[in-house]
């Protein structure tokens, strides 16, 4: 009888170290900005009490927010759409044998393995219009006689920070498109070439459909990370001039850190997650509804 | 005939894909590039308008001089032992939740496996107000402890994700087999599944110590002590704010970069093909 309550039980003892940690460290802070965003909160972020919606309120009719809102979506699906395409011509490339493919391929690690912040100061440094190495790069070689002003307005620090985002999610993609595209049996494409099947018909047709699965999840992963991306915006501009280049995260860490005013951070927190569950819940749909075909 | 232009085709091809990959090559190494080669200049080359991209003369003692000029040493321990912790801490959570997931049946087991898929959805960035709350309340603000347990808790799913991956993918036989021998589960847990599954466990193990070693947002909102900062915030002590020390950023940042993406080149690829096998077996 003992022993039949303790086989139980035992799934759960193994389980309980994880629950804890998560518990305490995500989901009790997940609790706590649900409760600020619906509370009155004091700079020193002690709650006051319930205050309805008053926090979103404040944050909508806010008209940087509506920047900002745009902004991050502006970001997210710029560096997420590009970086998959570019990231899947990439991996298409480095399945074929070439020489060189291993020096390729590791070097192609690099972006991913290294911390955002350093990669973005080191972006912040090649672009800068005084001593920047890209002008010193292009008036060494003649391209020009003039050093550029590369970010003359904000819409041009914004594009670069995109282009740092899509520098550093390519490799992601590509890796894992690589791993779906090399458990491809060979015998399909021989079969098609014996078929007189062109090129893009056996792309369209046999790869595209069997690295699909590879190709959600880095897209599904990249949604989250790229719209929660904090340290590439914060590194070059922190999201300056007047809001102009921040996002849903850089904006609430503002609010938060910087104006004392956590209550109105939470509330963006909770509007950047109900935009997050939107999507994997489309995301979810989706895929089930494929399972079930 | 035929066969003629076929063959040029596929030389140009050829060609084009060498030349492509080489591009791809450079402007991927063109930061590190960049930085190396600035980390070698005097500060006066560096601003000097006459620039070059190589230094004129290599100042190799830019490398020793950040060592005095800020705390390095305590950057690279702290970061040692935040990543370190964190690894363990994950591990140590991460082993008997994929086991459990990955060999027995019990109630609520789609429930938790969804936690902690939606748990990614959570960054620490977004919850940052909620966690510095619980740090206030557990006072482990601005303490290397704090960081550690919340990198392992922001780990779990990675980590539940990937063991669980590699533990389904091992025949059950041989645990069985031990079991009918007398083993108990933790036996044949740590005598016979482990050991085979050591690729994939080494596998998240350092993907968890660089994602540890490269988190930079946590530690920038919850440390305050500067002797207590990771690397990746206290080499910022160079972008100063009206100055900023390229030559020593970027020296700093090199110490950061190196061990890392050396650690990435050896896992990449049981990496990927654990994150999409966990991926189509979930």
């Amino acid at each position: 009888m003992k022993n039949k309550t303790f086989r139980k039980a035992e799934p759960y003892i193994w389980i309980l170290p994880s629950i804890i940690l998560m518990a305490i460290f995500i989901l009790v802070p997940i609790v706590f900005v649900f409760r600020m965003s619906l509370s009155e909160v004091s700079k020193a972020g002690i709650i006051r009490g319930f205050s309805g919606f008053a926090n979103f309120t404040k944050v909508m009719n806010s008209s940087a927010f509506k920047l900002v809102l745009r902004n991050t979506i502006v970001w997210t699906v710029a560096v997420v759409v590009l970086s998959t395409v570019l990231g899947f011509i990439l991996a298409l490339m480095l399945n074929n044998e070439f020489r060189g493919r291993k020096i390729a391929r590791a070097i192609m690690v690099f972006p991913w393995a290294t911390t955002l912040v350093i990669q973005a100061s080191a972006w912040k440094f090649i672009i800068d219009t005084d001593y920047g190495t890209l002008n010193t790069l292009l008036l060494r070689l003649g391209i020009i006689d003039k050093a550029i002003n590369w970010t003359p307005t904000a819409g041009a620090y914004f594009t670069w920070e995109i282009a740092c985002g899509i520098f550093v999610t390519i490799p992601f993609v590509t890796f894992c498109v690589l791993s779906g595209l090399q458990s491809i049996d060979t015998s399909y494409y021989e079969a098609a070439t014996v078929d007189g099947a062109s090129y893009w018909q056996q792309l369209f047709q046999i790869t595209m459909p069997l690295v699909s699965s590879s190709l959600t999840v880095s897209t599904v992963l990249n949604i989250i990370y790229v719209f929660n991306s904090f340290p590439i915006i914060w590194t070059i501009t922190k999201g300056d001039p007047a809001n102009h280049t921040d996002t849903l995260v850089t904006y609430l860490y503002k609010l938060a850190f910087y104006n004392g005013k956590q209550g109105q951070a939470a509330a963006v927190s909770v509007i950047g997650f109900t935009i997050l569950l939107i999507c994997a819940s489309v995301y979810m749909v989706y895929t089930l509804r494929k399972g079930d075909d | 005939m035929t066969k003629k232009p076929g063959s040029l085709k596929k030389l140009i091809l050829r060609i084009l894909l060498y030349a492509v990959i080489f591009v791809v090559c450079i402007i991927t190494l063109y930061p590190y590039f960049a930085m190396f080669c600035t980390a070698l200049k005097s500060r006066a080359e560096i601003f000097s308008m006459e620039g070059t991209i190589l230094p004129i003369t290599s100042l190799w003692s830019n490398f020793l001089d950040i060592w005095h000029r800020a705390p390095m040493a305590n950057y690279l321990f702290n970061s040692l032992l935040i990543a370190g912790g964190s690894t363990i801490i994950a591990m140590l959570c991460g082993i008997p939740a994929a086991y459990a997931l990955a060999r027995m049946k019990f109630k609520g087991q789609t429930i938790f496996l969804g936690f902690v898929i939606v748990s990614q959805m959570f960054a620490p960035v977004v919850l940052l107000i909620g966690i510095y709350k619980v740090m206030s309340i557990l006072s482990l603000t601005d303490s290397i402890i704090g960081l550690v347990f919340i990198n392992a808790a922001f780990n779990q799913a990675f980590t539940i994700w990937l063991l669980r991956g590699t533990f389904i993918g091992i025949s059950v036989e041989m645990e069985q087999a031990a079991t009918i021998d007398g083993c108990n589960r933790i036996q044949g847990m740590t005598k016979v599944l482990l050991p085979v599954a050591a690729p994939g466990i080494v596998t998240t193990l350092i993907f968890i110590f660089i994602n540890a070693w490269n988190e930079y947002t946590v530690a920038l909102c919850l440390i305050s002590t500067s002797e207590r900062e990771p690397l990746t915030v206290g080499i910022n002590i160079f972008n100063g704010y009206n100055m900023i020390e390229w030559q020593y950023l970027f020296a700093a940042s090199l110490f950061a970069i190196v061990p890392v993406v050396i650690l990435f080149m050896g896992i990449e690829k049981n990496l990927v093909s654990g994150l999409a096998s966990g991926g189509v077996k979930g």
